[in-house]
């Protein structure tokens, strides 16, 4: 029987310092047992723990297609985080996972993608921004806003210019408030709506980012006709266990950490709690 | 199913015959209360009758222990070592577990069984066998009979592995499992085919309990779980019955079906370990987040949280069995009083002021 409880270890072999707080950390397993790399799909999380520290979730943020080393981007906000924070290259994490149900990829072909993302809402959709972008062909139009309070919060900022400069790709960013540096737009990420002229028409919308964005970026889409079957975001708890146990992160009697993260709009709706 | 016929002078050797074996777990007295506690010789008679003498706890600990260590670590890097602790050698046996305890361990089966298997969890529940006695008799606040928890498990059931009924001067012992078997089969000398007409009345039995259960605070289960399924509770009524919960966590703790649990970290000197203990719903930080957001910070909706769990279709469906057994137990934990029978009291009054739309 497996323990679904015991971490298997990864070695730190790239760390990036994205903004004042927050760093991406490219892993890779030191078993040599898994030398084929971490198979995951797009969305879905792992529990990442400092030993004798604690344990928290984590949205794995870079392409399944290449899954020798992934990534994780890390906001320090509590012992945990702060405690990753605090590892150098060579240093050892143990992760379990990947657990949740992930993006749906194959199911949306053929349509138009719109990403919305606010802040450290960003990583959990690169996993599959960058799939999406490696089968370009199969999708229509592919648009990403992203929006972050000021310029300092911007993540992934070199990947940033790379999609601004990509043809088949439609990238616009914003930021709550600019600084003397910023001249880029300014606004929070629906003032992009009218400018990215977004169409609802065979789209499926991808949100992700803190609970006060999502609320309004959901509000202004069904204002704009879509439906609610097809806006797609992610739910967060805490939680403990990954695996549906634990009880923390149950909402009615779907888990969040099983049955989630990723539910559409309309499944949000059936909840027996407000979520957004 | 087999049977068999059991005379009750014969009981305490049979029970000795599985302390060679097992580790053998009966109610016991210690002081004014009653535990479930290993035991190295037979236990007293009486609290093995057919009179429901319910233990304060159920075994639930025996499977789910209050806390456990996950797994030891020690070292850094290259050196990094894991241990995780040795689940029990030995069987292990729950004598004189009731009808609704048993079912509370069927509900903490289908759940730490399905999806990911819980491997603590089952290493330790694949050791148990559980005999359980049938009630004769309600106990103070005893109302399994509303939530099909008892007083007699039925053929139906198969949750258990052997369910004594007691007769006058014997039992009839129904079998139901390999593992019950073989503890059967361990003393072939006192186990004899049940005499003519046993089977009549043990369903006599089983018809004259469930009348002493009958006057006892019969709960309206139905529109509770019609109810709460739709989500058709008005918000003031899980208000005001939070009002009443003391955040003590105590009907969490005494429920048989209670699972949830939280994981904590221990570490000295590059040494520790990660563990897990009993958790509760009903407090306010089960459910806060690290920037202090809590998504349940009302007491009604924490509130409405438990009974959902409990009560809802949703989770009948995925669990086989509403979350809970009728064993009462949150009646004698609870210092606010709001406690099952009283919750569902309330919906049901609720629903007769017309409360609802």
């Amino acid at each position: 029987m497996d323990n679904n409880y015991l971490p298997r270890f990864v070695r730190i072999v790239g760390i990036q310092t994205e903004t004042y707080d927050t760093k991406s950390f490219e892993l890779e397993f030191v078993e040599s047992s898994a030398k084929e790399g971490f198979r995951f799909r797009p969305g879905q999380f792992i529990e990442a723990a400092v030993l004798g520290v604690g344990e928290a979730p984590f949205g794995l943020a870079s392409n399944p297609n290449h899954p020798l080393t992934f990534r994780i981007t890390v906001r320090a906000v509590g012992s945990v985080t702060e405690a990753l924070h605090q590892l150098k290259i060579g240093e050892w994490v143990g992760i379990r996972g990947p657990f949740g149900n992930g993006f749906p990829f194959d199911e949306v072909k053929g349509k138009n993608i719109l990403f919305i993302g606010g802040g450290i809402g960003l990583p959990p959709l690169r996993s599959l921004i960058e799939p999406m972008l490696d089968a370009r062909s199969e999708f229509q139009d592919i648009q990403i806003l992203y929006g972050a309070r000021t310029p300092a919060d911007l993540v992934y900022k070199d990947r940033l210019l790379e999609w601004e400069k990509m043809k088949d790709l439609r990238f616009m960013m914003t930021v709550d408030v600019g600084d003397a540096t910023w001249v880029g737009e300014v606004g929070v990420v629906t003032t992009l709506f009218p400018k990215a002229e977004i169409k609802e028409e065979n789209t499926v919308v991808f949100v992700c980012g803190p609970p006060i964005m999502i609320q309004f970026v959901i509000q202004e889409l069904i204002h704009l006709g879509f439906s609610p079957g097809n806006i797609i975001s992610t739910l967060e708890r805490y939680m403990k266990c990954g695996i549906g146990k634990c009880g923390h992160c149950a909402i009615g009697h779907k888990y969040i950490c099983l049955d989630g993260p990723v539910f559409s709009y309309q499944e949000m709706m059936k909840l027996p709690e407000k979520v957004v | 199913m087999e049977k068999y016929s059991l005379r009750k002078a014969d009981l305490n050797r049979w029970i000795d015959s599985m302390i060679d074996r097992c580790q053998v777990f009966v109610p016991s007295r210690i002081e004014e209360e009653i535990f479930f506690s290993p035991v190295d010789e037979a236990p007293e008679m009486d609290l093995l009758g057919g009179t429901a003498v319910l233990p304060y706890l159920p075994p639930k600990d025996i499977v789910f222990p209050q806390s456990e260590i996950l797994f030891s670590y020690s070292g850094k890097g290259e050196e990094t070592k894991v241990e995780v602790p040795e689940g029990p050698k030995r069987g292990l046996v729950i004598l004189g577990i009731r009808s609704c305890d048993t079912q509370g361990i069927f509900w903490l089966d289908q759940f730490f069984q399905e999806n990911f298997n819980d491997f603590y969890y089952s290493r330790r529940r694949n050791k148990v066998t559980l005999v359980t006695i049938a009630c004769n008799q309600p106990a103070k606040n005893c109302f399994c009979i509303c939530c099909q928890g008892g007083p007699f498990l039925g053929s139906e059931s198969q949750n258990f592995d052997i369910q004594l009924i007691s007769f006058q001067d014997g039992y009839l012992v129904e079998c139901n499992s390999t593992q019950g078997k073989e503890l059967i089969d361990m003393r072939p000398d006192i186990f004899f085919p049940p005499e003519a007409g046993m089977e009549e009345i043990r369903f006599h039995l089983e018809e004259e309990s469930q009348k002493k259960f009958l006057p006892a605070p019969t709960s309206y289960m139905s529109t509770a779980i019609r109810r709460i399924t739709s989500n058709g509770i008005p918000p003031e009524l899980w208000t005001e019955l939070g009002e009443r919960c003391f955040d003590d966590g105590g009907c969490s703790f005494v429920c048989p079906c209670c699972s949830c649990f939280g994981v904590g970290y221990l570490a000295n000197d590059g040494k520790g370990y990660h563990y897990r203990y009993w958790d509760s719903c009903g407090y306010a930080g089960f459910t806060r987040e690290v920037s202090g957001h809590n998504p349940r910070e009302e007491k009604g909706e924490r509130f409405k949280r438990r009974f959902f769990h409990k009560l809802s279709y949703q989770y009948l469906k995925k669990d086989g069995r509403i979350g809970c057994v009728g064993c009462g137990r949150c009646i004698t934990a609870c210092p606010g009083e709001v406690t099952m029978p009283l919750v569902v009291e309330r919906i049901r009054k609720a629903q007769e002021a017309k409360y609802f739309k």
